[in-house]
């Protein structure tokens, strides 16, 4: 093999159906679990005689899964590094029943003693934006801690998560005093429970498929400016249409939903979470440290990363993701209650892993893991409308999670 | 057929979706010799001895493989099953379980039962007889994690000759070894071929063929070269027929000229863990030179330049001065951007991460170079990346195939090549060498000269005597955490170092 065949890869991906087919082998995974997930649609849509594709329906299971997805988005980095989080789903609970608490008992008499003068219209949406900066510091601050005790005390994630886990959920039976906190106010109910109206929807839409291509032109002349091949225009074109048009789809459904027209707010936020990680865990140094982590810690180590920084600021942004996931459940259920959150912790790491994240570590996308999310919620949901009975959920779930691996490992034995 | 031959290869061939691993080999091992066997890496060697351990089974590949007279016939890659046919295999990696004992690890899957619980008693008895009649210097209840290497060695080939053993396949055993432990190795090899066991003795370092084997096999590409009495041959003729051309020189000569003093080493003294582990190191090195550190294992060569990188020790006192400027160093990263970088020992280890790219191995220390904190310019990465690895004549089919798909000499090639790109001032390379087939260490010797006659000031770590003499301009050598000495290669000999790395001198 001659040296200049080094460079081949940047090259172009030709049209040709031969390429197609190659790149369906290299990312088996993704596609295959695109095809389980379409294949999952189909099959609810016809024993629902065409319910599950309904707006309604379409409109409700993307909001379903974004508050297990919000944090699965940032456990694949602490599985890719190979640790674990097992408190999340207890922390975006808690932080939940403390926004609920705010919101029901302290914001209202807090806000006309302090500021006398404010109109009591602007309220509610002063007392949310108070409450999401606290629900964002809470679960933030529970990640520095978390951080701190895995990072530099180097006690092991799966037992400081483990202790979280049990000291949150005291916490949470604290704060609410075994009651249930309304969480109902406006304003704050619109960031769960909220649409963003149809024009507005179709404004993004055009943004951000107007900064894809903006993108892509972008690449293509910096990969100019390099002297590296270009990959196909047609190519590049026909990618970007598809995912256009999953999005156009997406929107124009949503939209046409009579009762409740708009995309979630809870989606919107995923969308942007999500495109953030995936930016972040492949385009930054940060990220590209995440893998090398996980993949060889000490050639890590000696490659000048610093191990110990790096962890503790990936459990800081769980931290976080799990204070934005908080706030939407309290906001989107309306309560703060003991339950709250309760088994989250599972959804998430099973999303992440159903999504190809390995838990040995350095291998994993955000993207496999929110397609991961979505087959659960599809799942989940579809069952529901046929009336199964909440066990059979579980058995069918957690047989598909196993399943989805041994597929995978299947796979990539054959490739 | 002839009692004398213990295994007979006929003709076999083994083949992979457009790889030959083994094409119509035949050669024959007699009972009770010492057969060597070598080869570059991806000659064969390791396809073969799957063919007897029943990794690759019979019917996978063509031709015929007779063992004390019968077809062998390994049906499953059940390992005992070859155990049970009397052919033991100790493997390059060793395989021993680090919190258990000796004797739990020779019977590990094995243990005498009474009743279902295991008698104690028996197995460490049984133990103690294995290694009695070996003559192998460890203990039954010795745990191995306190062990060295040399004993964790031993006590592989004590369980591999505890199942009655009458093959024994050593997949080069010495990689890990000093040289004491090397001899130690040596001497219990002829112990066994007393004993009637056979040996197939695979490795890299062509000295130890002449030392301890009857007859050696080459093979090349999966063809079989030559099978020849070891006095037969000499090892110029034997790099050859592995090579496939003449090899002059093992060492490429260069055109190195020391210039000034660059880094200098002062009475340096390290603790870890509260135990010191350097006890006074000094020397010093010149732009555009080769320092050989030799020393024997455990005498902390190691410990001393991973200190120097930042990594390892703690520094009590002394002191390291480069270019005149005394030097704070607190981590790798700290170092690297003094302009020292340090190609560790273990590439797969502490070298590579083996699932990702080349690419991304190569870039991954130089980062900084691409990335602001927001973006990695990924154009310019493959630029330099690329640069790089045409440099250093890197052979993969792409920058993004993943570095543990490629040859053992390739991977050492990527390890370089990733701390090259920061166009250091000092570069320390521990054992650059090691697990590399002949070829391979050749290209990386040239290497290492280029980079010197480019200026690049070179700490060689090195567990090779002749490695050291052939490519460093001074050697100094440590023993016991101390720097014992450092020599001219004019006034350098294998006795001098040896004397030095024993404290005799």
């Amino acid at each position: 093999m001659s040296n200049s065949t080094l460079a081949q890869p940047i090259s172009p991906k030709s049209t040709s159906l031969w390429k197609v087919v190659q790149l369906f082998r290299q990312n088996i995974q993704t596609y295959t679990l695109i095809i389980a997930l379409l294949l999952i649609w189909v099959v609810f849509t016809i024993a629902t005689q065409g319910g599950y594709a309904s707006p309604q329906n379409i409109s409700n299971l993307f909001r379903q899964m974004s508050i297990t997805s919000l944090m699965a988005a940032g456990m694949v980095l602490i599985i890719v590094t190979g640790g674990i989080d097992l408190s999340v789903g207890r922390l975006a609970g808690f932080v939940s029943v403390v926004v609920a608490f705010f919101q029901l008992n302290r914001w209202n008499t807090f806000l006309p003693a302090t500021f006398p003068n404010m109109p009591a219209e602007v309220q509610p949406a002063v007392a949310a934006l108070l409450s999401v900066i606290l629900g964002l510091i809470v679960g933030t601050g529970w990640g520095v801690v978390q951080g701190y005790i895995v990072a530099y005390l180097r006690v092991t994630a799966f037992i400081v998560t483990l202790g979280s886990y049990f000291i949150l959920q005291g916490l949470v039976l604290l704060q609410t005093e075994g009651k249930t906190i309304a969480a109902n106010q406006p304003v704050f109910s619109q960031i769960g429970q909220g649409y963003l109206p149809a024009q507005l929807g179709w404004l993004f839409t055009a943004v951000i498929i107007g900064a894809m291509i903006f993108l892509m032109l972008r690449g293509r002349r910096n990969k100019q400016k390099y002297g590296f091949p270009l990959p196909s225009l047609v190519w590049d074109v026909a990618k970007m249409a598809f995912f256009a048009a999953l999005i156009l789809i997406y929107v124009a459904v949503v939209n046409s939903y009579a009762t409740a027209p708009g995309i979630p707010y809870p989606v919107l936020l995923l969308a942007i979470v999500a495109g953030v990680m995936t930016y972040v865990s492949t385009n930054t140094r940060f990220g590209r440290y995440a893998y090398a982590i996980g993949g060889n810690r000490e050639a890590a180590r000696l490659s000048g990363i610093n191990i110990r920084k790096q962890i503790f600021l990936i459990f800081v942004l769980m931290g976080f993701l799990c204070g934005v996931a908080g706030i939407v459940l309290a906001s989107y259920v309306g309560y703060g209650t003991i339950a709250a959150g309760a088994g989250y912790e599972l959804d998430v790491i099973a999303a992440a892993i159903l999504g190809g994240t390995s838990t040995l570590g350095g291998v994993g996308t955000i993207t496999g893991a929110m397609v991961g999310g979505l087959i659960m919620a599809s799942l989940s949901t579809g069952l529901q409308m046929l009336n199964a009975p909440a066990a059979s959920t579980y058995v069918i779930r957690g047989t598909i999670l196993v399943l989805a691996v041994i597929a995978d490992m299947y796979f990539k034995r054959n490739k | 057929m002839n009692d004398d031959i213990i295994l007979d290869f006929q003709h076999v061939t083994k083949t992979f979706p457009g790889v030959t691993a083994l094409n119509d080999v035949s050669f024959q091992v007699r009972r009770g010799e010492i057969h060597g066997m070598c080869g570059e890496n991806g000659a064969g060697k390791s396809t073969l001895v799957k063919i007897l351990s029943g990794v690759y089974p019979r019917g996978t590949y063509e031709g015929k493989v007779i063992y004390n007279g019968k077809e062998l016939k390994l049906e499953s890659s059940a390992i005992h099953q070859a155990a049970e046919e009397g052919i033991a295999i100790v493997y390059q990696e060793l395989t021993l379980v680090p919190a258990m004992t000796v004797g739990e690890n020779i019977f590990l899957g094995r243990e005498p039962t009474e009743r279902g619980s295991i008698t104690w008693d028996k197995l460490y008895a049984e133990t103690q007889g294995i290694l009695t009649k070996y003559r192998l210097d460890v203990q039954p209840h010795d745990v191995i994690k306190d062990l060295g290497v040399g004993k964790m060695q031993m006590t592989e080939l004590a369980k591999a000759l505890s199942e009655d053993a009458k093959l024994l396949i050593l997949d080069e055993p010495t990689s890990a070894l000093a040289d004491a432990e090397i001899d130690e190795l040596m001497e219990i090899l002829r112990g066994l071929k007393e004993h009637g066991v056979t040996c197939i003795y695979i490795s890299h370092k062509i000295e130890e063929f002449f030392r301890i084997t009857d007859t050696v096999t080459v093979l090349r590409d999966g063809k079989m070269v030559t099978t020849q009495p070891t006095k037969d041959v000499t090892s110029e003729k034997l790099v050859s027929f592995m090579v496939g051309r003449e090899m002059k020189e093992r060492f490429p000569s260069g055109n190195r000229h020391p210039g000034e003093v660059i880094l200098e080493v002062k009475d340096l003294h390290a603790e870890r863990a509260e135990r010191e582990v350097l006890k006074g190191v000094s020397f010093d090195l010149r732009q555009g030179e080769i320092l050989g550190i030799a020393g024997l294992m455990g005498s902390g060569r190691t410990e001393l330049v991973m200190t120097i990188f930042g990594e390892f020790a703690k520094i009590t006192s002394g002191t390291i001065k480069l270019g005149g400027q005394e030097l704070k160093i607190t981590n790798s990263h700290s170092a690297m951007e003094h302009g020292i970088s340090l190609v560790p020992e273990d590439r797969k280890r502490h070298g590579l991460v083996l699932i990702q790219s080349v690419l991304k191995n190569i870039s991954l220390p130089n980062l900084d170079r691409f990335a602001g904190f927001l973006r990695i310019d990924q154009n310019l990465e493959v630029v330099e990346s690329l640069r790089i690895a045409k440099e250093l004549a890197i052979k993969a089919p792409s920058l993004h195939v993943p570095v543990e798909s490629l040859s053992g000499g390739n991977q050492q090639k990527v390890v370089i090549s990733k701390w090259l790109l920061s166009a250091p001032k000092v570069l320390i390379m521990d054992d650059p060498t090691r697990g590399v087939d002949v070829g391979a260490k050749y290209e990386i010797y040239k290497l290492m000269n280029e980079l010197a006659e480019q200026g690049i000031a070179i700490i060689m770590i090195s567990s090779e005597l002749e490695e050291v003499l052939g490519m460093s301009d001074r050697v100094t050598v440590m023993c016991q955490g101390r720097s014992n000495g450092t020599l001219n290669i004019a006034e350098a000999t294998q006795e001098r170092i040896m004397a030095l790395a024993t404290g005799l001198a």
